[in-house]
């Protein structure tokens, strides 16, 4: 079934000028995350040093403020919801399943796992080693899901759901064990789970950057053999691509680039969900066109998100997934009341 | 005319009624089950009332103290796991069925997020102690799934519209909620959690009763509502061709699914999973009833309590209900998608 907006009623926005208006709104929002935040610094004071005053730029307060604390947020602000926007709308088209989102492949679930039995056993609580936890463990959660949805049979939409749900509550159900047992470890969880973005070092995003770029390049050869998929199986097939190769290196992208935002930033799984659906508010037809959007829709969502965390309630931090839930809820509902909503459904999943 | 194969026809005059012998004996073997698992539940806790002794305790025998053990402690408790189990079963199988897929289960009508912040709130407010009041939990779930049919405006095509709502109201619920646990100092914060995994401990008739009472009068529209929803599988157009009015259907359908979800969390919290794997089970035992209400219903009964006994046999902690049915139902999830061919 071709996904596309059937009947959709009023007037389209044209792709273009959306996802113009939306760049925009990115590079906007990316001059206000430098400008506004935590601390006593007059927005006068930072946009001087943007601009290169001398004066500014000599400062070594203000220097370290805007180079190793607002630029560093920013940039992983801008390359996490790149990679949720673009995981999301990956899988929601080779699941074709519109409530899919990024946590489906067991990805946070294997991140909070790693999280809660890292800090439980060997007792480190140092960012870059729960950092390096949530990693591992994306990875190590979505290859065990990968492997059992792929194994032996041809790998379907509906095994990879499947698999990715029941390893999920696996991976949960666990991680609660560990947290009910340990009162410490809970407390470190309790925050980490609301996600956040504040202390982020541009050395912790070099280190997740191969993964995310590698994400970014495999999405972009993908436009072709998966919306050939979106046609049927059979169709693909005919039109010279390999549906079992597809999925199975979709779900790579999709955990590259999900495994690398939930471990700079927590899980935060709604991005992922979101995104698709404000791309396909602007774009109705090719995937080449959603991706993209959607990769600028989480980009914008996620820096809004994230500057709004360090407003509302200044001089503390609100948790970035709370500000990304009372943002993103309302916008959801709105777009899903506006449009009509393409049903796709899980093949053989009808009872 | 020959009946359809997997199907009896008895006919007495003019009254005919179609059985399906399959789906009838798996309900009787689940009945069996049932009665395997109140023995099991019973025969297992801490202290010395274990085993035979606790079973013969059922029926009066043996010494007192093991009949009070066993009637104001632990049959109890069974029927909680029992009445709130059997409604999520029922519940999920009719979500399920509606939206025609099976990640769609309950809360995500934004019923658990409901009656969390609905206890949530019932403990801050501080009358109830650690466990919040039982009424605060359905509660909590009707509120949230009447406002997320009241935002959506309707169910939308298929019902997709109010599942896509729900999913974006629940969110942000949800991160009130996590916010919340947050802020509050550790140790209530990990009695909420406790609840929010799904845990049985302490619930007893009080709860149990209206639960079973909502059970009693939701089963009979749950199954015409079943009865319909199967002419739904032929399409809208050939469903209304039939005399169905498909929206109504799907609302009623939905309305039901709430409500007994929403007691069901009411009592247990949030647990985890068997909405979702409760019918997608009673579909593989069932095979000819294309909507496996009962079945649905006595397998997720099956499934809370037989997990409510496990998290009690093991070790001097408890574990609550809903850790165990995450951890065994998924695994168990995977053997029946992998013994499936293709």
């Amino acid at each position: 079934m071709q996904p596309r907006i059937a009947g959709s009623s009023g007037r389209r926005i044209r792709p273009l000028t959306g996802a113009f208006a939306m760049a925009a709104a990115t590079v906007a929002l990316c001059l206000v995350s430098m400008l506004y935040g935590g601390g006593d610094i007059p927005v006068s004071a930072a946009f001087d040093y943007l601009v290169g005053d001398p004066l500014r730029r000599a400062d070594p307060h203000l220097a370290m403020v805007m180079t190793s604390l607002r630029f560093p947020r920013t940039a992983v602000a801008l390359c996490t919801g790149i990679a949720l926007g673009l995981a999301g709308c990956l899988l929601q088209s080779v699941t074709r399943n519109p409530l899919a989102e990024t946590g489906l492949l067991g990805v946070n679930a294997g991140a909070a796992l790693a999280v809660v039995a890292g800090i439980t056993l060997l007792s480190t609580e140092a960012a870059p080693a729960v950092l390096a936890f949530a990693l591992c463990g994306a990875f190590a959660a979505s290859g065990l899901v990968l492997l059992i949805a792929g194994g032996g049979a041809r790998m379907s939409p509906l095994r990879l759901v499947l698999a990715g749900v029941a390893l999920t509550a696996t991976f949960r159900g666990l991680s609660s064990y560990l947290l009910l047992s340990d009162a410490a470890t809970y407390d470190r969880y309790r925050f980490w789970v609301l996600g956040s973005l504040s202390g982020v070092t541009l050395e912790q995003l070099g280190w997740v950057l191969p993964a995310l770029l590698i994400g970014v390049g495999v999405a972009a050869l993908l436009v072709r053999p998966l919306g050939a998929l979106s046609l049927g199986d059979d169709v693909a097939a005919g039109l010279g691509h390999r549906p079992g190769t597809t999925r199975v290196v979709t779900a790579v992208a999709v955990t590259l680039l999900t495994g690398a935002a939930v471990a700079l930033c927590g899980p935060i799984g709604f991005l992922g969900l979101l995104a698709p659906y404000v791309a396909r508010a602007f774009t109705g037809g090719g995937l080449g066109g959603r991706l993209l959007l959607s990769a600028v829709a989480g980009a914008t969502i996620m820096l809004a998100a994230d500057v709004a965390a360090r407003l509302v309630i200044r001089p503390y931090e609100a948790p970035v997934s709370v500000l990304l839930a009372v943002i993103g809820g309302p916008a959801l509902v709105v777009i899903v009341r506006t449009r009509r909503l393409l049903t796709l459904r899980v093949p053989g999943g009808a009872a | 005319m020959r009946p359809h194969p997997g199907t009896v026809v008895i006919r007495y005059r003019r009254f005919s009624v179609l059985l399906r012998p399959r789906p009838l004996a798996v309900g009787i073997g689940l009945l069996g089950a049932v009665a395997a698992a109140c023995a099991l539940s019973v025969a297992v806790g801490n202290g010395e009332t274990t085993g035979f002794t606790a079973v013969q305790a059922l029926w009066g025998g043996g010494e007192p103290v093991a009949g009070r053990i066993v009637h104001v402690l632990r049959v109890p408790r069974f029927v909680a796991g029992l009445v709130a189990g059997a409604a999520l079963g029922i519940a999920g199988c009719l979500i399920q069925t509606l939206a025609r897929n099976r990640l769609a289960t309950p809360d995500l009508v934004g019923v658990n997020d409901g009656a969390t912040v609905a206890v949530l709130l019932s403990v801050v407010g501080g009358t109830a102690g650690a466990v919040g009041a039982w009424w605060a939990g359905p509660v909590g779930a009707m509120a949230a799934a009447a406002l997320v049919v009241a935002v959506a405006g309707g169910l939308g095509d298929t019902g997709y519209r109010v599942l896509v709502v729900g999913i974006g109201l629940s969110v942000a619920i949800d991160a009130v909620t996590e916010l919340t646990l947050a802020r509050q100092d550790i140790d209530a914060a990990r009695g909420l959690f406790s609840w929010t995994l799904g845990y049985l401990n302490g619930r007893d008739y009080d709860v149990a009763l209206p639960v079973g009472i909502g059970l009693a009068v939701l089963l009979p529209p749950a199954l015409l509502a079943a009865r319909t929803l199967r002419l739904l599988r032929f399409g809208d157009d050939t469903a209304a061709g039939l005399g169905a009015v498909p929206t109504r259907i799907r609302l009623g359908a939905l309305g039901i699914a709430v409500l007994l979800a929403g007691l069901a969390v009411g009592v247990g919290g949030p647990i985890a999973f068997v909405a979702m794997i409760a019918p997608v089970l009673a579909q593989r035992l069932a095979r000819e009833s294309p909507v496996p209400v009962i079945v649905s219903g006595l397998l997720g009964g099956v499934l809370v309590t037989v997990a409510d006994t496990l998290g009690r046999a093991f070790g001097t902690v408890e574990i609550p209900a809903g850790v165990i049915t995450g951890i065994l139902g998924g695994p168990f999830l995977l053997w029946v998608l992998l013994s499936r061919r293709g």
